[in-house]
């Protein structure tokens, strides 16, 4: 080989090595998210899909953060959960206390932690509320009156109340004038508002709802009546697949139990405080047991999973 | 200088006025006197009249609250706190109160959280001879928590949460036995 052609070689070799070791090297300072195992979170929705995607996705965000996974949120509507929970489309679940029972029951849904949030902490209850001046002062006033419910599947805006009221003497389909359900979204607030302007004279009222309502300045205390109040019950809960590897759902867990108010992700460029965006103060990890007064009341009210016809 | 009697008398009542005004400030100039118990015992009165005006105030602000507890209505009653608490962020008296009534709702670990973050901010609650005092009360929580919360994490060794609880309890349980902050 002549000389000008060898060093053309070597200048062409030495480019290719280089060219491979700079590669390399961007490479592996690339995060390698493909690695990451893809997996979901079902949220129930409490209104609608965007507020939904505004509470969970910085959520979703510190999960994958903290366990290295690559979490994907899911909105599902309330009545879609367990069937789209069954057909397997998500392995975590975050849903309402009647919902987690539900799954627990009839799939055997492993439990993780509860939301905190409002003055009872993971707990909280429901109550039985009449306008201030309206005349009912007591519980059993409410007898041919006219009330408001919350959704059929509320622990506290529903369920709890409908007991308390049968546990009270009082058959709800018997002994009112006639019940209904606000329809569309923000139904605890549509009923509160229901029974301050007249429309509804009593109403089944989750003490969270009026707690934050209060607290918002949409509503005074001394607006309403409150006839009477259940017992607390456990409130959001966070669950897994009975098929989700243990130390896994330990991880998550023990993130959740971790949160911090001044923890942050980054969305679209902004830094979000994760639990202010997902209305919660913290996270609490509850026994299963907790959750037998819910089991109880759903018995007692002849609601899944329990129901007989 | 002496002309007549009256200056004389008007002479005898500058001395005796400037002899006063001497012993006078030579009573209470530093050093002079029984100074130090007397200043020791201004600060105790100040002291004393501070704290009697705070007790007076905190049941004149908080009487709303309390009477919403007698009359039954404890749900109210929280509301009307969380008001109470927005507007004096920080004081322990909502704190206390808030504890009371928690555990009048059933939530027992809330309850003492919410005691804890009380005491922590004023002592006199579980001071026995304190006006505010809820030393009885604070007891008998305390004796619920280990016997109910300390049962279920002696049952659920690996739960953070109850673990949690049970250290507001033992933290309530070494400020009744005199321990400090």
């Amino acid at each position: 080989m002549r000389p000008g052609m060898m060093t053309i070689c070597r200048t062409s070799i030495y480019f290719m090595l280089t060219s491979i070791v700079f590669s390399t090297l961007l490479l592996s300072g690339c995060k390698d998210t493909k690695k990451r195992p893809v997996m979901r979170i079902g949220y129930m929705n409490c209104n609608n899909e965007q507020e939904t995607m505004q509470r969970f996705l910085p959520l979703t965000r510190y999960l994958s953060e903290k366990l290295d996974v690559e979490f994907v949120a899911v909105p599902v509507d309330t009545h879609d959960f367990e069937k789209r929970f069954r057909d397997g489309e998500f392995t975590f679940t975050h849903t309402n206390s009647l919902i987690y029972i539900i799954l627990r029951e009839n799939y055997k849904l492993g439990l993780i932690a509860s939301d905190k949030r409002g003055n009872f902490g993971a707990r909280t209850g429901g109550a039985i509320i009449a306008r201030k001046g309206s005349g009912i002062t007591k519980l059993s006033d409410i007898r041919g009156k006219r009330m408001v419910f919350g959704p059929m599947l509320a622990p506290t805006g529903y369920l709890a109340e409908y007991d308390l009221m049968l546990r009270s003497g009082i058959d709800p389909e018997k002994d009112l004038a006639y019940y209904a359900i606000p329809s569309g979204s923000y139904k605890h607030e549509k009923l509160v508002y229901g029974v301050l302007f007249g429309q509804y004279d009593v109403a089944a009222a989750p003490l969270l709802d009026l707690e934050v309502m209060t607290r918002e300045g949409k509503i005074a205390p001394d607006d309403f009546v409150i006839l009477a109040q259940t017992p607390i019950i456990p409130y959001c809960t966070f669950g897994a697949d009975s098929k989700t590897d243990p130390k896994l759902i330990d991880k998550f867990r023990q993130a959740l139990l971790d949160l911090k108010p001044s923890d942050t992700v980054e969305i679209n460029g902004e830094r979000i405080k994760v639990l202010k965006a997902a209305w919660a103060d913290g996270y609490e990890e509850l026994l299963d047991s907790d959750y037998n007064i819910i089991r109880d009341m759903a018995r007692r009210v002849n609601m899944p999973p329990y129901q007989k016809y | 200088m002496f002309k007549d009697r009256f200056d004389r008398l008007l002479w005898l009542l500058l001395a005796v006025a400037i002899t006063a005004l001497l012993i006078l400030l030579g009573t209470h100039s530093p050093g002079g006197g029984n100074d130090h118990s007397a200043t020791g015992l201004n600060k105790a009165l100040e002291r004393e009249m501070a704290y009697q005006a705070r007790v007076a105030l905190l049941q004149k602000l908080y009487a709303p609250v309390e009477n919403l507890c007698k009359s039954g209505d404890l749900q109210g009653a929280l509301f009307r706190l969380d008001e109470l608490a927005r507007t004096y962020p920080g004081e322990a008296h909502s704190h206390i109160l808030k504890g009371e009534i928690l555990h009048q709702l059933g939530a027992r670990e809330e309850a003492i959280a919410s005691y804890v973050q009380g005491i922590k901010l004023s002592g006199d609650y579980i001071d026995k001879k304190s006006p505010l005092s809820r030393h009885d009360d604070i007891r008998r929580l305390v004796d619920e928590g280990l016997k109910e919360i300390g049962g279920r994490a002696k049952a659920n060794p690996g739960n953070a949460s109850l673990a949690a609880a049970m250290k507001n309890v033992y933290y309530l349980q070494s400020r009744l036995a005199g321990g400090c902050e």
